[in-house]
């Protein structure tokens, strides 16, 4: 058995060694390759991954196996893949705001930086809002602050760091008071104001049907740009307060991998990312549509975005 | 004696308390600004608490009997046994270790019989594969 | 809201041979992944979805109810047989069922475990189905204030269970908190206590510590008594020659009818309100039927009531819990939330508008689950006879098959042999634990608990400006704290007596 595998790998390298003349295009992975998803089974991430590894598999006939490898939004999954050789067969797939945030914040204890990877591409950028019931007396950031301070506090439901850290700019930027209660995801912010404990929270797609039902609405939208689906309501940078998050969902190997590989990964990917069948799938996670930024424009991405929360984190 | 399984658990836990108080929670919590409860408040509540009932139980034992030795030392040996199969799995992977790994988990446990020797050595693990890898598609560690 | 031919629709949807097949399909797959050691039925579920993908949407989710519900009666069965659950709400099953079967009757006992859970389940059902909106609303009620407040009584109802020494309990308790708090703080998201490894960040996988803790450290005790002795079988079903011990009889299940009742209806409401989860349901009622028992010392020794109470509650929860995900949108627990990603796979949004859009779809998925409930009392009766068989091999080999699935299962769901390590250490640890008379479930159930109690205390917190006696501002609240504090004293005289 051993014997047999080190030929199978020894007849592989030359093969890859033949193959590095040839084009992207001809680039064959030598056995199956995994996709490392940083989070747990069951989330939008995940089927998210599962879906793309599908299409991807289907378009190149490549076999392609999921892990789920939860652990930190995402941290646990690339410092292990920092750790992992090089040899082109283990992609990670995570989202940028939770390993922007450790690599701020705790840099020290992590064995990776933004340049341990090379980037493939991203899949998807995820929406934040600031949503309220809809019969919240208040339909802005502005008139939201204007009516905490009446009150004296309100109640705002979080689900991550960089979101209490925009509450508290706000706080800081308007002198109104909020009580921030965290949440457990946007499942249980929607909980939260459905329940009346809160008068707003943060929600990244979970409250889609409730702003079609025409029970809850958009407050401020906590992205760079504003939403696409709420086009008239303004951003927090609009209103005065200086920050944003956009979470993005993307794919990464570690650094150093054979450029053939990367390419011809990142060329699969690019052509699976455009079946209608994962149209769908990102459509129901995100309420938008595929975003692919290519392998210059995810590592931009991740430059840029290690900048801003730095700023946001006043570090 | 009476009570000495519960004073040598009692003395533990009094230890363990002052421990994770003491020197634990302190070195690896972070400490930081704001938030309604701090990360180290929680833990530390806990820990007092394992360490004053670990202290009640010092003087205060229960007849609570002493574990017996002998078989403490057999499932040593059991962990030992699975300790160093685990780790040959990490290098060598499941297919080649499982075999040898049952094998030596029946013979410890006084299994002679040729026929559910081969069974398990051979048949289980295979079973195992059969449904994990093909039934299942997953992979085995 | 939804009209009648929309229901009928649904419903006649359903019961088609085609699905019949696909939910028969699931609760078999379900049964027997979830009875196989270290697998159990969570495990079932994430196993299943990638087979989904190329199905129709109803079919799909028939087949999820069928996996979903057949692991529910899967996962008793190695409580009963071997005394080693796979997950903790099967913890409190093995508390009468494995008795039961040591005394010759594993039929007997996995037939009764099969009987309460699809009673449990089918009531949980048919709340689902008739009253699913108001109590959903009545959830909503429920804020962080009031599950604190739930959870204190849920910890006092346990007091129950903590047998002779208040202490010890209190240490066992307290040790699963404090393991509880090994990952990310709920409050600041600061790492705590994770020494490094990154992978401890969301805390440790439950799957480590609950099959290591009940299952492996069972299994280490019985080896090290097996060792070197004589070979015998795990289990033996004895032929006493009354045929009442290898059924339940009627007039025995109509005897458990009001702990029967009582553990649905736990189930049921801790179902519908999110995060709670169906150990403690499991416990809490266990802890009840014993209370109300005339003959509490007969617990732990082979009661059938034991078996009742756990199973009908542990089952119930899982219907319940579609009840907030149906109607709002929102995943009670890992299981629910794995039915999510399976509606969302086949491009359907589970929310307060899924009625109104896909009220058909919804009533076939009621009709799917009523099929699934007869169909798992079906192939039950098939198939814990084969179980029963199988636990009938020698110990030697059933336990090195045990401890391999284990290692198996454990890596699948905690994603490789890091999480195995961490089962090996939790084996240890309970195996110390129980050697010096620590009670194990009272361990794991505080460990469950752990992280939703210091979170909802936190947003409790931070909703009363840190003024905790504005708790007793809220009526439910302080209902729930009186509560507890009577049923601890009650328990307590309780536990007292029986010394």
């Amino acid at each position: 058995m051993k014997a047999k595998s080190t030929l199978l790998a020894l007849g592989a390298s030359a093969l890859i060694a033949l193959a590095s003349t040839a084009s992207a295009a001809d680039w064959k992975p030598d056995g199956p390759l995994t996709i490392q998803i940083g989070f747990g089974a069951g989330g939008s991430t995940d089927t998210m991954g599962r879906v793309l590894a599908k299409s991807m598999e289907d378009a190149t006939g490549w076999s392609i196996v999921v892990e789920n490898k939860p652990g930190g939004g995402g941290v646990a999954m690339f410092t292990g893949l920092s750790q992992r050789p090089a040899n082109g067969k283990t992609i990670g797939m995570g989202v940028s705001i939770p390993v922007l945030v450790q690599l701020v914040n705790r840099a020290d204890q992590l064995p990776f930086t933004v340049d341990s990877f090379d980037y493939l591409g991203t899949v998807a950028k995820a929406e934040l809002a600031l949503v309220a019931s809809k019969d919240a007396p208040f339909d802005d950031l502005e008139s939201m602050v204007a009516y905490a301070k009446q009150e004296g506090s309100l109640p705002v439901a979080t689900m991550a760091p960089p979101q209490v850290l925009m509450m508290d700019q706000t706080k800081a930027k308007t002198g109104a008071e909020f009580s921030l209660v965290n949440a457990d995801g946007g499942a249980e912010v929607l909980k939260l104001i459905l329940g009346g404990q809160v008068l707003a929270g943060f929600a990244s797609g979970e409250h889609f049907q409730y702003l079609e039902a025409g029970t809850m609405k958009v407050i401020a939208g906590a992205n760079q740009s504003r939403l696409s689906y709420a086009p008239d309501s303004k951003t927090f940078i609009e209103s005065g307060i200086e920050a944003y998050v956009d979470p993005v969902f993307f794919l990464a190997m570690r650094g150093g991998t054979d450029p053939e590989a990367v390419a011809a990964i990142s060329a699969a990917m690019d052509e699976a990312i455009k079946a209608p069948e994962f149209a769908k799938i990102v459509q129901n996670a995100v309420q938008g549509d595929p975003i692919n930024m290519g392998r210059e424009g995810t590592k931009k991405m991740m430059v840029d975005g290690l900048a801003n929360a730095k700023v946001l984190f006043a570090k | 004696m009476v009570g000495l399984s519960d004073r040598i658990s009692g003395t533990f836990f009094l230890i363990l308390g002052l421990t994770m108080y003491l020197y634990v929670n302190p070195n690896y919590i972070e400490s930081v600004d704001g938030g309604s409860i701090a990360p180290r408040t929680f833990p530390n509540i806990i820990s007092l608490i394992i360490a004053v009932c670990g202290g009640v139980l010092l003087f205060k034992p229960t007849s609570q009997k002493t574990p017996d030795l002998r078989s403490v030392g057999i499932t040593a040996f059991y962990v030992l046994l699975l300790v160093i199969g685990l780790f040959a799995m990490s290098k060598y992977g499941f297919e080649y270790v499982a075999p040898v790994l049952a094998l030596a988990i029946m013979l410890a446990i006084g299994e002679r019989r040729p026929l559910w020797l081969t069974f398990g050595t051979v048949g289980i693990p295979l079973l195992i594969w059969f449904l994990v890898s093909v039934v299942l598609g997953r992979a085995l560690p | 809201m939804v009209d009648l031919t929309t229901i009928l629709a649904g419903f006649a949807d359903a019961f088609t041979l085609y699905n019949l097949t696909f939910v028969l399909l699931g609760v078999v797959l379900g049964q027997f992944v979830g009875a196989v050691p270290g697998i159990g039925p969570i495990m079932a579920m994430a196993i299943a979805i990638p087979f989904t993908f190329g199905l129709d949407t109803l079919p799909a989710i028939a087949f999820l109810v069928g996996v979903n519900k057949g692991g529910l009666v899967g996962g008793a069965v190695p409580a009963i047989l071997m005394n080693t659950p796979g997950t903790p709400d099967a913890a409190a099953t093995a508390l009468d069922g494995h008795p039961l079967a040591k005394q010759g009757k594993p039929l007997k006992a996995t037939k009764m475990a099969l009987f309460s859970s699809v009673t449990g389940d089918t009531f949980s059902d048919i709340v689902l189905i008739t009253v699913s909106a108001p109590l959903a609303i009545l959830a909503l009620r429920m804020g962080p204030i009031e599950i604190v407040a739930l959870m204190i009584f849920a910890f006092s109802i346990l007091t129950g269970l903590i047998g002779n020494s208040l202490t010890k309990g209190i240490i066992a308790a307290a040790l699963g908190l404090l393991v509880a708090c090994i990952g990310q703080d709920p409050e600041n998201y600061t790492p705590r206590l994770i020494f490094g490894y990154w992978d401890l960040f969301d805390g440790l996988p439950l799957p480590s510590v609950a099959i290591g803790m009940l299952a492996i450290s069972e299994m280490l005790r019985r080896m090290s008594i097996a060792h070197g002795g004589k070979m015998k079988s795990a289990i033996v079903d004895m032929d006493t020659g009354n045929p009442d011990d290898k059924r339940v009889t009627f007039a025995e299940y109509w005897s458990c009818r009001y702990t029967l009742v009582r553990g649905a209806t736990i189930g049921t409401i801790l179902g519908a309100l999110p995060g709670i989860g169906s150990t403690a349901a499991a416990f809490m009622s266990y802890a009840m039927a014993k209370g109300a028992s005339k003959d509490p010392a007969s617990f732990g020794k082979g009661n059938l009531h034991g078996v009742a109470a756990s199973e009908s509650a542990n089952s119930a929860v899982v219907g319940a819990n579609l009840i907030p995900l149906l109607t709002l949108g929102i995943p009670g627990s890992v299981g629910a939330a794995l039915i999510i990603s399976a509606f969302m796979i086949h491009g359907i949004q589970p929310g307060p508008l899924l009625f109104e859009q896909q009220g058909r779809l919804v009533y076939g998925l009621f009709g799917a689950m009523i099929m699934a409930n007869f169909v798992n009392l079906w192939v039950g009766q098939i198939g814990l006879r084969f179980w029963v068989k199988v636990v009938s091999a020698p110990e030697s080999i059933i336990f090195a098959s045990a401890l391999l699935l284990c290692i198996v299962g454990v890596s699948m769901a905690t994603s490789g042999l890091f999480g195995v390590a961490i089962m090996l250490i939790f084996a240890v640890i309970g195996y110390v634990m129980s050697s010096f008379g620590y009670s194990l479930v009272i361990f794991i159930i505080a460990f469950f608990l752990g992280p939703r109690f210091e979170k909802s205390i936190a947003q409790s917190l931070a909703l009363t400006n840190g003024d905790l006696t504005l708790m007793l501002k809220s009526p439910v609240a302080v209902a729930l704290l009186v509560m507890s504090v009577l049923s601890f004293f009650w328990f307590m005289r309780k536990n007292a007596q029986e010394n």
